[in-house]
């Protein structure tokens, strides 16, 4: 099934089951879940395992596996009903980014900078391709390309069938955030404190609309309006279209936490520890509540319910941010959640991986 | 008042073994209950030619401060002011006529630089990216190639919190030591220092292969901040705890070792001779909560900003200035020894500036002037206060 949320803001067609979470944050316009399973409190671990090297990326998960990719440069592949790893694959570099699925193969770029695609049955290479500059952004796919930035300040889109340079464009600064697609567009945050938006098949700057300071936060897109936080300590909403600032929403300290949205309301976290909920027409403040710990990862939501990490893993009511839930389990600062029906995934820092029932 | 002996035992690589011992006087130790500190052995290289930076570096005893009300804006840190500042206080510092020239007193372009900050306090008081900008300006305008600059720390999680490596120009590396909290594989087996204060297993604290192999000089971005056992933590931490591992081990409620193991870390070559310029970022000062505290009730904007190469001297500031705060403010002195004021619980520690997780050791400053970092008596120092206008 498609995992349409309410307010039409859905995911895209790569998910095809609700299990399913084949890309950071569930789907390509980083819309952060929407899975409709009802709330249910996680009471004890299916499993635990812990992979090598320490993790900052997310899990996705596809097909009764979990990828788990860490700063030891493995791609590891754990096996969801007995919390194996079924295989794993060593990379050249440190792995700062979340993989991505496509087509039977599992897309990861690691800090060396290549990208590499791997069977997700075997574990084996398929292809891959090096492009000189240290990647920490998840590679997206949107029909039949894949885009991701790197440091120098480059956004590539490449062939997902054999990794073929289609285009290649520079940008005015690192790129640390994700790029999201929505439509024949591409739209990433920028070190030089701009978002951009790109024509899809030509990688042509269709609009850039600056920023107090630069982006690390990855956008995300419902209907035609594209939300980001800064680190200038705003959190935006622009329009998809021409790059106008519809809102801006100002924070206590930067924003690297990137949105979840769900119809009306979409949520961020903020470096003071404090994650809000405003209305995406006005920017209006629903609610916010204070975690404690400072927030960089991002949320994700299922359902009526808010899943974040910093530090302590929290679940909140997404109508008005009580917190339902919480454990000092996945002890982390960069990752996220997946949140399915039969379980929540989690990854620690310290490269534990939790399977919570 | 009890005189504690600290013992240094050095060791140079290649055999030479030379025993140093001084004396060191802290108020700390007139009450029976704080243990003595245990002998310290330090593995070090052998000084192939004494440099001109060596530490206390080329200004001994010289600490410039400059504050500037304008410099922070809605909690940011202006750019265009910290840069001013920051030129201001080189220029007073050095004698020099512009920016370049100061700059050009410590650096040369062949050098591999690295900028040590302090992230962690992130994100709430930390090393300001806007000062590490102007510092990688500053370093590119004598000539080093982007390519040679480093922005490290231990901890590469915390930089990653702080968001640095978005946040400084495009070609700086951002490096941290350590990936993770167990990750050895960044420090140097051959230089250590070496001390049992509790009965640890591993009785050895390495050097980051960074600071040992790597960069040639060091520029250090301490923050104005309490610390629960140092007392303060300043040029001298930043540097010594910022280089070494394994260092959370010389305190365990209610004692800390922190003097004076700060001191002898920094004292270690070639940290000594690499550490050719300070920094501190007072930008917003923590009186109370540190190092990692991120309550808002204890973090000032005090927009200040302190240079030198003595890091004894600037620190011996930056403590008075603690102090200060904390009487403004109705805290006990860091220095204090009352046994009440102790609590095991953090979030106590977090949200009442009465309470304190260990007996502070602020002495460490002093104990690292008598190792030869630095100048600790005020009446020594040549501080001076530059008018914002």
């Amino acid at each position: 099934m498609l995992a349409d949320g309410s307010g039409g803001i859905g995911c895209e067609a790569q998910v095809k089951v609700a299990s399913d979470w084949p890309t950071l944050l569930c789907d390509n316009r980083r819309s952060g879940g929407q899975l409709p399973q009802p709330w249910r409190a996680p009471r004890k671990s299916l499993w635990q395992c812990r992979v090598e090297g320490s993790v900052r990326s997310a899990p996705i998960l596809d097909n009764g596996l979990l990828y788990v990719s860490s700063l030891a440069g493995y791609l590891n592949a754990i096996d969801t009903h007995t919390g194996k790893v079924r295989w794993r694959f060593k990379t050249a570099a440190p792995i700062h980014s979340t993989p991505s699925m496509n087509s039977g193969q599992v897309l990861v770029t690691c800090d060396g900078g290549t990208l590499y695609a791997i069977d997700s049955s075997s574990g084996t290479k398929a292809w891959d391709v090096a492009t000189g500059a240290e990647v920490w952004t998840s590679a997206v796919v949107s029909k039949d390309t894949i885009y991701f930035g790197d440091t120098n300040g480059h956004m590539r889109a490449l062939s997902h069938a054999n990794g073929a340079l289609q285009w290649e464009q520079a940008l005015g600064g690192k790129i640390y955030s994700t790029a999201s697609t929505a439509g024949q567009r591409v739209f990433v945050g920028c070190g030089d404190g701009r978002i951009y938006s790109m024509d899809a098949k030509s990688g042509d700057i269709l609009w850039k609309t600056p920023t107090g300071d630069g982006i690390d936060s990855s956008p995300a897109v419902a209907k035609e309006t594209l939300f980001v936080g800064s680190l200038d300590y705003f959190f935006y909403a622009i329009d998809t279209v021409n790059g106008a600032i519809r809102w801006r929403y100002e924070a206590e300290l930067g924003i690297t936490s990137s949105p979840a949205i769900s119809g009306d309301l979409v949520v961020f976290g903020c470096k003071t520890g404090v994650l809000r909920a405003l209305s995406v027409q006005t920017g209006k403040l629903i609610w916010a509540q204070r975690l404690g710990e400072a927030i960089t990862a991002p949320p994700v939501i299922s359902g009526s319910t808010v899943w974040i990490q910093s530090g302590i893993t929290y679940a909140l009511d997404l109508a008005d941010g009580n917190i339902l839930w919480q454990a000092r389990l996945g002890n982390s600062l960069q990752s996220a959640p997946v949140v399915t029906e039969a379980a929540v995934y989690l990854t620690s820092m310290e490269g534990d991986v939790y399977a919570l029932v | 008042m009890i005189d504690r002996r600290v013992f240094v035992k050095r060791t140079f690589l290649g055999g030479l073994a030379l025993c140093l011992d001084h004396w060191a006087t802290s108020p700390a130790y007139s009450q029976d209950l704080i243990p003595p500190a245990p002998p310290i052995s330090v593995n070090e290289p052998a000084e192939a030619q004494p440099s001109p930076f060596r530490l206390p570096g080329l200004f001994p005893g010289r600490v410039v401060e400059i504050a500037d009300p304008q410099v922070i804006v809605a909690n940011r840190v202006s750019q265009p002011v910290i840069r001013w500042m920051l030129d201001r206080a080189l220029r007073e510092l050095t004698g020099a006529q512009d920016a370049r020239e100061a700059w050009s007193k410590f650096i040369e372009p062949k050098d591999i630089v690295g900028i040590k900050i302090n992230p962690s306090g992130a994100p709430a008081c930390c090393s300001s990216p806007e000062i590490v900008r102007e510092i990688v300006a500053g370093v590119q305008s004598v000539g080093v190639p982007v390519q040679n600059i480093y922005v490290y720390d231990r901890y590469a999680y915390e930089m990653d919190v702080g968001s640095y490596q978005t946040l400084v120009p495009m070609g700086v590396h951002v490096t941290g030591v350590e990936d993770g909290k167990l990750d050895g594989s960044g420090y140097d087996s051959n230089i250590y220092c070496e001390a049992n204060f509790f009965g640890e297993w591993e009785t050895r604290s390495y050097m980051a292969s960074i600071v040992s192999s790597r960069l040639t000089k060091i520029i250090s971005v301490p923050t104005m901040k309490d610390h629960s056992a140092a007392g303060v933590t300043g040029c001298l931490k930043n540097l010594g705890y910022g280089t070494f591992n394994n260092v959370h081990r010389s305190h365990r409620s209610p004692f800390s070792f922190t003097d004076p193991l700060i001191g002898v870390m920094c004292s270690v070559e070639p940290l000594r001779s690499k550490a050719v310029l300070h920094i501190m970022d007072g930008m917003r000062m923590l009186w109370h909560g540190g190092p990692l505290s991120q309550n808002p009730r204890f973090i000032s904007p005090a927009g200040i900003l302190m240079v030198g190469t003595d890091p004894v001297a600037m620190d011996t500031i930056e403590l008075e200035k603690i102090e200060a705060k904390r009487r403004r403010e109705g805290a006990p002195s860091v220095w204090s020894r009352n046994p009440k004021s102790l609590t095991a619980n953090n979030a106590e520690f977090y949200e009442n500036a009465a309470k304190n997780l260990f007996y502070r050791q602020p002495h460490h400053i002093a104990a690292a002037g008598k190792l030869g970092l630095g100048t600790s008596d005020l009446k020594q120092i040549d501080h001076r206060v530059l008018d914002a206008g």
